[in-house]
């Protein structure tokens, strides 16, 4: 079974990440696939020039529970080529020339917070888990900080990351982590359609020049930023304190 | 004029400090010792503490500087800028997390500390906001923070209109992370807040405000900004507007 999927129905595409036995945890092997799918999803944009709004979601109950810390613990190096593997696919997400929504249909944790921050605009319900609980593991957001500084402003986003923990759909809304919540997960996908629907009304190439635009303002794809955060966070991670808060959490 | 105090935790191996400011008779209006006392006190606390509490004694948080010393001496005024431009940066460069407890008032330079801070607390009717550019005197030492905070359009209108604002308004732009229900309880919520930063492993929070600091950029413009704001002191406007608040 793919771990990433990716499903044609233009001008929309969905991009869904595929473990749900796992809560779509971020493996070495996923974000492969999301890398897979992603490339796919960027040579038919470019080809077939049909797809203008790109949905990233979950398969199940949940967005993504962040990192496969088993991996990260289990696998010499593995920490380093995952957060490396996961810094690289956020820019290759945010470089995609259409319009992306996250649809966070279920808990979104760390990393996987992190990947709903990235794309151009994020929708929830009220009752989802989402945040950052990083710093309660002795490890370090490196590589969604300046994601998450974007979208919400650095100095809301310096509160969110220090203080860690989780909240709800609702309060993300609140914290402009997400643009719109709905109160139930019913009403999510007939929500997501419609803002994705209201979006593809507009000019193709009007979306494209302006998310491209934005992209340049806001210094999004910075190869060198996105690897040194992907370094600082593998550092911390390689620490003995936040190697023993892991193992801890995992036991 | 500042004291501190130290709350042991049973959760953490090292306490937070509590660090006030302690002229509540004035509304601890800041002079240049105070200032110089405080950067000693954060030292000192971000050293030995997980966490910080930054408070303010008595009924008000902050009233700003203490202009009665600037009436006859302009260079007064020079020294409280430097030397808030000092606290604000230090407060970023500490290792520990600084909560801020902005209770009743915080004024001028009274606010721009807390665009200082890591984490900013605070009740709806709080009142803050930099009515100074009437006085002559320039805010922008304390620009490159609040845009952090706020964003660039509302440091605008908050910096150049100079009006006060509410605690909820400040919730709303985010210079405010979280609203207490009643004045009395602010320090209370930060105390928490602290207490909760401090039970976290170091390794992660301190590379995480390290990382924090070093993408928003904010302290590599605090020296200009800083000029900025000194090169108005002494001027004939800002010594006739200064004086003409006694007259």
């Amino acid at each position: 079974m793919h771990l990433a999927t990716l499903t044609f129905a233009p001008p929309l595409a969905t991009l869904a990440l595929n473990r749900p036995e796992s809560r779509n945890a971020l493996s070495i092997d996923l974000l492969r696939a999301m890398h897979d799918r992603t490339g796919e999803l960027a040579a038919r944009i470019k080809s077939a020039g049909d797809i203008h709004i790109v949905i990233l979601t979950g398969t199940g109950k949940a967005f993504c529970a962040g990192m496969d810390l088993k991996q990260v613990l289990d696998v010499p190096g593995a920490p380093l080529t995952l957060l490396s593997l996961l810094s690289e696919f956020t820019l290759k997400l945010r470089a995609l020339p259409a319009v992306t929504i996250a649809v966070v249909n279920g808990a979104a944790i760390g990393g996987g917070c992190g990947l709903a921050t990235v794309c151009d605009l994020a929708i929830t319900h009220a009752d989802s888990k989402m945040g950052f609980p990083e710093v309660d593991l002795g490890v370090c957001p490196a590589v969604v900080a300046p994601w998450l500084a974007r979208k919400v402003g650095p100095g809301r986003a310096r509160s969110i990351l220090l203080r860690g923990g989780l909240m709800s759909g609702r309060d993300a809304a609140a914290a402009g982590l997400v643009d719109h919540v709905v109160e139930t997960r019913e009403e999510l996908d007939p929500a997501a359609s419609a803002l994705a629907a209201k979006l593809a009304t507009g000019g193709p190439g009007a979306l494209r020049a302006t998310k491209s635009l934005l992209n340049d303002l806001d210094g999004s794809l910075d190869a060198t930023l996105a690897r040194r955060a992907a370094e600082l966070s593998a550092g911390v991670l390689a620490m003995p304190e936040a190697q023993a808060m892991l193992r801890a959490k995992l036991s | 004029m500042i004291r501190t105090d130290w709350l042991p935790s049973h959760a953490a191996p090292r306490p937070v400090a509590v660090v006030r400011l302690n002229r509540a008779d004035k509304k601890n209006a800041m002079t240049p010792a105070m200032l110089d006392d405080l950067c000693s006190a954060l030292t000192t606390a971000s050293q030995k503490a997980a966490a910080v509490v930054l408070a303010g004694a008595g009924s008000t948080f902050c009233s700003g500087f203490d202009l009665s010393l600037c009436k006859d001496d302009s260079r007064a005024l020079a020294d409280l800028l430097t030397g808030l431009s000092s606290v604000i940066r230090l407060m970023r460069d500490v290792r520990a997390p600084i909560v801020a407890a902005a209770h009743g008032a915080a004024i001028a330079g009274g606010c721009a500390l807390l665009a200082g801070a890591d984490i900013v607390v605070t009740h709806a009717e709080c009142k803050f906001g930099y009515p100074v550019v009437r006085l002559g005197i320039s805010p922008a030492v304390n620009a490159p923070f609040l845009a952090q905070a706020i964003g660039h359009g509302p440091t605008r209108d908050k910096l150049l209109g100079g009006q006060i604002f509410s605690g909820s308004e400040a919730f709303r732009l985010g210079l405010a992370h979280t609203l207490s229900p009643t004045a009395e309880q602010v320090p209370e919520l930060a105390s928490t807040f602290a207490a909760q930063l401090a039970a976290k492993p170091a390794c992660g929070l301190i590379a995480t405000k390290n990382w924090l600091n070093e993408l928003d950029g904010a302290a590599a413009q605090a020296k200009p900004a800083l000029q900025a704001s000194l090169n108005l002191v002494g001027s004939p406007e800002e010594r006739h507007r200064l004086q003409a608040l006694w007259s």
